[in-house]
């Protein structure tokens, strides 16, 4: 089995998918930090000084006035209270939100890219780690030899994780380099507010608690992966299923594209809930965002995921040892 | 390719591999765990160091302050912001906290909050609009014109505008407060000059309440809006265009000293 697995792993650093991951990574990284430091700037410039406090209050003032538009959604203005009551709770409680530095940016770039980027990353390896031994036509050394067909998977499978474990650090690592040279390395022990939990009438504030920000990064780290986890083994499934690569990928890709879409409009259909793509965003929970669909919680999306994943996992090991390879 | 590179990647996966399996573990105990502690509020309030260089203007009150009916968005704050920052060649810092629809009940409110007292703590001039929202109440104060109703809000409303510029002072000792006065936008309407009386002794009145306080200076707008009142105001005909905006600020400029 470990020889099948280093084997695997060869066969995965000699495609160089993981450079071109990482030099995806690193571009992307790059375009968000000018983006971020832009951003920044525009505040500063538009209030005259970089105090956060100012700048938050003034934040809370513009979206009070927002609220008091009348062409607004009833999800949208929602929304827009929970981070009111948000803002408002940081700034009574003396705390910056967004300490500059390194990690702020890292915990930022992990909530944006946990429904769509990431599993974007991922699929580039999984997609065709089953199916491409079929277009080249390897399959049928492989499964010539005097190895059991589930052990074969098996390795296969458990190289996939191996590879999405080191596509988050290298995503992580990036960040940090990357945006610390903009923002400085410092802030891992800024404090942020967790245990938000959104309601029916509100924002519940009784639950929450103070974490340093490397714990609450390490907690996302491990959510975000959770996903890509979970991503990357349906984009398996499609691999043992559909014998061309690019087909597997387009199923992958719409469903992830879908959910992009669905997360907007889905509240009025409750049983939309039980998509795995609208379970995507689990660091919104840790944030206290309002999640897409009322009644979803944060266990609730780890069960949705848990079952997506095991029902792929199943049909994966199932078709593949009972298939007719010729 | 070496055996012993793929060996190393392998084991640095299988590592990440744990650490992130940790790192759930860890975010759904936590999500879980409830809170140990209550996260205690700031007792006292820091104090702020005064912006050395430049000026700094906070703006609090209703949508007269926020600039609603501006096509620039600028309002009569912005516009005079922009116009001393000219005249002084200084940097201007300011701070806009107008809330649209805001009675002076939700001013009171909101000048208490930490945050709000810091901004004017810091800030060189103070502007203050407030008061439209209790009078005309989004014009249903036309309909009812009963004088018992009506001095029943103004005696609230002064109680409010009283305390509101306590609070201030005893944020602030020094800034210059610019109190702006209202206008009658109903004036060439049926009950326009009824409307009127109301609105001068309404004036009046927020004048006595500012003349108590020191370096708190009442600006009357009531004449601008006179005449020609449809030139000034925005196509709602409740809060002033971009040329109504500007007439205040250029108002408020002109008394402006330091």
């Amino acid at each position: 089995m470990n020889k099948l697995i280093q084997n695997e792993m060869m066969k995965l650093i000699a495609k160089k998918r993981l450079v071109v991951i990482a030099l995806i990574i690193g571009v992307l990284v790059v375009l968000f930090t000018y983006a971020q430091y832009k951003d920044v700037q525009r505040e500063r410039d538009k209030l005259g000084t970089n105090d956060w406090r100012t700048i938050l209050q003034q934040q809370i003032v513009d979206t009070t006035n927002r609220l008091s538009s009348s062409r607004l959604s009833d999800e949208w203005r929602q929304e827009l209270q929970i981070s009111l009551q948000q803002k408002q709770y940081y700034l009574d409680h003396d705390i910056n939100p967004a300490e500059p530095g390194a990690p702020t940016f890292i915990r930022i770039f992990l909530e944006n890219a946990i429904d769509l980027f990431i599993p974007l990353m991922v699929m580039v390896i999984a997609s065709d780690i089953v199916s491409s031994e079929h277009s080249i036509g390897t399959v049928k050394l492989l499964l010539t030899r005097p190895v059991r067909r589930w052990k074969v998977l098996m390795s296969k499978y458990i190289s996939l994780c191996l590879a999405i474990s080191l596509i988050i650090a290298i995503a992580g690592l990036l960040s940090f380099l990357i945006s610390g040279l903009v923002f400085g390395y410092k802030g891992w022990n800024a404090p942020i507010i967790t245990g938000f939990h959104v309601t029916g009438s509100g924002l519940n504030t009784s639950d929450v608690k103070l974490l340093d920000l490397w714990k609450f990064l390490m907690m996302d780290f491990g959510l975000v992966w959770f996903v890509a986890i979970v991503v990357g083994t349906l984009a398996f499934m499609l691999s043992v299923l559909i014998r061309s690569t690019a087909a597997g990928m387009g199923v992958m890709l719409a469903a992830l594209i879908s959910g992009a879409i669905l997360n907007n409009m889905v509240s009025s259909w409750e049983s939309a809930k039980y998509f795995f793509m609208v379970n995507l965003r689990l660091t919104d929970y840790m944030q206290g965002n309002p999640p897409p669909i009322e009644g979803m919680t944060l266990s609730f999306s780890l069960m949705v995921l848990f079952v997506w994943w095991a029902a792929s996992l199943a049909v994966s090991f199932l078709v593949f040892t009972k298939k007719d390879v010729f | 390719m070496s055996k012993n590179y793929v060996r190393l990647v392998t084991i640095t996966g299988a590592a990440f591999f744990l650490l992130w399996l940790g790192g759930l573990a860890w975010a759904v105990g936590e999500y879980y765990a409830g809170s140990t502690e209550s996260i205690q509020k700031p007792s006292a309030q820091e104090k702020v160091v005064p912006n050395k260089k430049g000026l700094t203007i906070t703006a609090i009150g209703d949508s007269l302050t926020r600039g609603t009916g501006d096509e620039t968005g600028k309002g009569y704050v912005g516009v005079l912001a922009d116009e001393l920052k000219e005249r002084t060649n200084q940097p201007i810092q300011l701070t806009n906290l107008g809330i649209n629809g805001q009675t002076s009940g939700q001013l009171r409110e909101q000048v208490q909050q930490i945050e709000v007292g810091r901004q004017i703590q810091k800030a060189d001039m103070v502007l203050v609009t407030i008061g439209g929202n209790d009078l005309f109440r989004g014009g249903e104060g036309l309909m009812d014109l009963e004088t018992n109703t009506i001095s029943e809000i103004e005696k609230k409303y002064i109680d409010n505008l009283n305390f509101i510029f306590q609070q201030i002072r005893k944020n602030n000792e020094d800034a210059t407060v610019f109190f702006i006065g209202l206008y009658n936008p109903f004036i060439e309407l049926d009950q326009g000059k009824e409307m009127s009386k109301i609105v001068r002794r309404w004036n009046y009145d927020s004048a006595e309440v500012s003349a108590a306080f020191p370096k708190v200076v009442f600006v009357p707008t009531f004449d601008i809006f006179e005449l020609n009142v449809n030139d000034y105001l925005y196509t709602d005909k409740f809060h002033p265009n971009t040329k109504g905006y500007r007439l205040i600020a250029e108002r408020v400029a002109s008394l402006v000293t330091w």
